[in-house]
């Protein structure tokens, strides 16, 4: 079905923004590029009882030990 | 702008953009996980000069997309059995006899060596493979290099993976579309099942595209996740996916709910496709597919009134023998919906004007179009090689400003079964050089049996790697790779996208480990071009490309996560479409002028051989795994032990399979050993078999190959005509004949008693 001009370029203008906005929060420098990132987050936060990526195994990670790295690459451990 | 959710304080304050304190003693990079093919932007933390751990971006528009595979990198990479030094072969080949050498003792014999070859066979002999996941910085420098030396015999698992769709979409509108995720109104998943540990951004987008009200339909035999998600799920039969969307065709065209004013001004066409489609009744694509008509038309119509919507990149049509058909079949429904280039559907995003991008790199237009003329497969299977986008580069010129435009690195490869004839002996003429980069060719491609023969007809083979896998097990030479941890990365979507990402180096690789940067710049000036790769370091070469940004690499790395230019929507209106035509091909002015049907359409099965009743699928990796990697990971094999061939209830009973039991799945191209699973989610008769299976500590050498002789989907896999994609050449692994052998209780214990466990 043909979609009508005026819906959009009102989507085309809509989207335009949100990248603008995509592209400041990136910078995170000035008080703008911080306001943009607050405002991205909070539109892309979800609930954490709904936040569909919540993972106890992500969540849970705490990272390694380097001298335990060190001892596992020289094969000291397993 | 996604809906915003309801307010709540504590979520808020639980949200992790913030960046996060460090630990004393910890620095922290911002990275790109090179894990897999997706390039998650992730933060590395760093103590004692090495990664220690891997979490998520602090930047909510890359926030949470982190997996499994991703966290568990700095010990992956960490592994005791990975490669440190050059080695070199000094037995037979496959004889497991390796000697440590220097890197300018290697790559002085190997510049030797290769220009022997070239002397003796011409460039043509000489055929690289990579995988551009793993090794990266390579950004068209080996390209580069073989259009100057002249050899066109370059290939990859794109070519059955992402690459040939870049290079198919081309022939309808000129470029590889990307869906505007951020702002569909339904997402159309073809057997793809994007997951919390696999495809991770994908799964993220579409989980916020259904939580902000937008339609999912799931084409897929298997009741996979996605499909339990669903608004309409078809479980089609494996391989059927050109006939459904022909069947959906039938119903947008019939009940006209297409975009009409897009299709009259801006496609070519209609009328020729509209009779091809005509062949298609419902009641015909329900025989071909296995589903409810009425399901079927339900599903063409949310697709076609619900939108804007989007048909996100799929591995599943890739592999098939109707792949040409199935992905011009879905760019044919973008477009007569009016999807194409606008927001909420697909955006043509065309290359970003301040970076030097790495089709330009590659400079094509050095090889002579007699040696492009020689690009192995291209005679039989043209589509995805020089031959076949050959008439892509005057419109490519008008519409993006260069002639070539190599979208995921798949618009001029060779084919990989012609390579590998050729390398085995059985081409036009001799390949007897093979070097492979970040890849394992033998379990790569089909016919594996055929691969191993090819290898083991060479007289030079290079590999570029990680660890000793059974292709590098088969090398003269083995190159230790340096990792995404250990350099810097400029990530440009492959030519896909506009947008471009910076990734810091977070420690220093170990050992003698190189990126093929450095590879590539050694083996030009041992081949005495040293000219081709004229940067001392890799932020040089960085710094040359983003000159146009006024920024050098480090700045770029200082300012932003990910540098873009404003989007732009409808371009086309300016400048028409990158086809011979200008406009939208419906009709395929250039399949048409290769000699092939120029309208989709679809190829049904073989007939049945009573000898192999079921059929399998491939291509599917477990959550911990990427490709043929990280088996070598104790927490990964811990996860997944063993193969698992997934088989329904039904067939289970019908073949008197029990959960655990070892089975052999065989057809008439080898056998594989695997373990039961019986899971409901799948359909009766189909089988499937995860990609990729090795053992790294199972026995090296030829005639073993680390379990992979024994494992190893690629030895089921077939290039003969009846199941080859006729117009590129790719192999159908979407529904390939086989049966189940019981295996005696006695020949259950395939591998040792340390390969069944894993090694934590």
């Amino acid at each position: 079905m043909s979609i009508d001009e005026k819906l959009l370029r009102k989507r085309e203008r809509s989207a335009a923004l949100m990248m603008w906005m995509a592209k400041r929060s990136s910078y995170n420098k000035s008080l703008l590029d911080k306001a943009c990132r607050w405002a991205v987050n909070r539109a892309t936060t979800l609930p954490p009882e709904e936040d569909f990526l919540r993972d106890p195994l992500i969540d849970n990670d705490q990272g390694f030990d380097p001298d335990e790295l060190d001892r596992y690459q020289r094969g000291e451990t397993g | 702008m996604p809906a915003a959710p309801p307010f709540d304080p504590q979520a808020i304050a639980d949200a992790k953009f913030e960046e996060r304190e460090v630990r004393p003693g910890v620095t922290t990079k911002r990275t790109i996980c090179q894990t897999c093919d997706i390039a998650c932007s992730v933060v590395a933390e760093v103590e004692k000069g090495r990664v220690v751990k891997i979490r998520s971006s602090d930047n909510p528009i890359f926030r949470d997309n982190i997996c499994m595979k991703g966290i568990m990198a700095p010990k992956g990479l960490a592994d005791p059995t990975r490669i440190l030094q050059p080695l070199k072969r000094v037995g037979k080949r496959g004889s497991g006899e390796w000697e440590k050498v220097s890197w300018d003792e290697a790559i002085s014999d190997i510049g030797q060596r290769l220009k022997a070859i070239i002397a003796k066979h011409g460039p043509e002999a000489w055929a690289v493979s990579t995988s551009q996941w793993n090794t990266a910085t390579d950004h068209g420098l080996g390209r580069r290099i073989m259009n100057h030396v002249g050899s066109p015999n370059w290939i990859s698992g794109v070519a059955l993976c992402a690459g040939n769709t870049a290079a198919v979409n081309r022939f309808t509108y000129g470029w590889f579309p990307m869906g505007d995720f951020a702002n569909t109104k339904c997402i159309v998943l073809m057997g793809h099942n994007p997951r919390r540990h696999s495809w991770t951004p994908m799964y993220n987008f579409i989980r916020q595209a259904q939580a902000r009200g937008a339609k999912l339909i799931v084409t897929d035999p298997r009741r996979s996740s996605s499909a339990e998600r669903a608004d309409i799920w078809l479980p089609l039969k494996a391989g059927s996916d050109a006939a459904m969307m022909l069947g959906w065709l039938k119903v947008i065209l019939d009940e006209e709910l297409y975009d009409k004013k897009f299709v009259e001004n801006w496609t070519i066409g209609f009328d020729d496709l509209r009779k091809r489609v005509d062949e298609y009744p419902l009641e015909r694509v329900a025989k071909l597919t296995g589903c409810d008509p009425e399901m079927i038309a339900k599903a063409a119509r949310m697709y076609a009134t619900e939108g804007p919507s989007i048909i996100p990149w799929t591995p599943i049509t890739d592999m098939q023998r109707n792949s040409t058909s199935g992905i011009r079949l879905q760019s044919i429904l973008r477009s007569v919906c009016g999807y194409v280039d606008v927001p909420g559907g697909e955006r043509l995003e065309g290359f970003n004007p301040d970076i030097i991008n790495e089709s330009t790199i590659e400079m094509h237009h050095v090889l002579s179009d007699a040696q492009k003329a020689k690009q192995l497969g291209s005679d039989q299977h043209p589509a995805f090689t020089y031959r076949g986008q050959e008439a892509f580069r005057e419109p490519t010129k008008r519409v993006y400003g260069q002639e070539y435009a190599n979208l995921i690195m798949g618009c001029h490869m060779a084919t990989p079964s012609a390579t590998f004839r050729a390398m085995a002996g059985q081409g036009p003429y001799p390949v007897k050089a093979f070097f492979f980069l970040g890849n394992n060719p033998l379990m790569s491609y089909a016919n594996m049996p055929l691969i191993i023969d090819a290898m083991m007809n060479q007289d030079l083979i290079v590999a570029h790697e990680h660890f000793m896998t059974p292709s590098a097990q088969l090398a003269d030479y083995i190159l230790p790779g340096d990792s995404w941890l250990e350099r810097p990365w400029l990530m440009d979507s492959f030519g896909w996208m506009s947008s471009v990402r910076p990734s810091e180096k977070a420690m220093e690789p170990p050992g003698e480990c190189k990126s093929t940067f450095e590879f590539w710049k050694l083996l030009a000036g041992a081949l005495d071009k040293p000219e081709l790769v004229p940067w001392d370091r890799l932020e040089d070469f960085y710094d040359y490309r983003l000159e146009k940004t006024g920024m050098t690499f480090d700045q770029l790395v200082k300012k932003t996560d990910i540098y873009f230019a404003p989007p732009k929507f409808r371009q086309y209106e300016k400048k028409g479409f990158a086809t011979p035509s200008g406009k939208v091909e419906l009709k395929s002015s250039i399949l048409e002028e290769l000699g092939f049907d120029p309208l989709p359409y679809f190829r049904e099965d073989p007939p049945v051989d009573p000898e192999y009743p079921l059929k399998l699928f491939t291509g599917v990796r477990e959550d911990g795994f990427f490709q043929t990697g990280h088996r070598h990971i104790p927490e990964m094999r811990k996860r997944h032990p063993e193969p698992l061939l997934f088989v329904s209830p039904g067939t289970a009973t019908q073949y008197h399979l029990a959960e655990d039991e070892w089975v052999e799945v065989e057809n008439e191209m080898g056998k594989i050993s695997i373990k039961v699973a019986i899971k409901d989610a799948m359909p009766d008769d189909l089988i499937r078999i995860p990609h990729g299976w090795w053992k790294p500590e199972m026995k090296q050498g030829a005639g073993h190959l680390s379990g992979a002789l024994k494992y190893a989907d690629a030895q089921l896999c077939r290039d003969d005509a009846d199941y080859l994609d006729r117009e590129q050449g790719i192999p159908h692994l979407k529904g390939v004949p086989c049966r189940i052998n019981k295996v005696e209780q006695s020949e259950q214990s395939v591998a040792p008693a340390s390969a069944m466990e894993p090694a934590e």
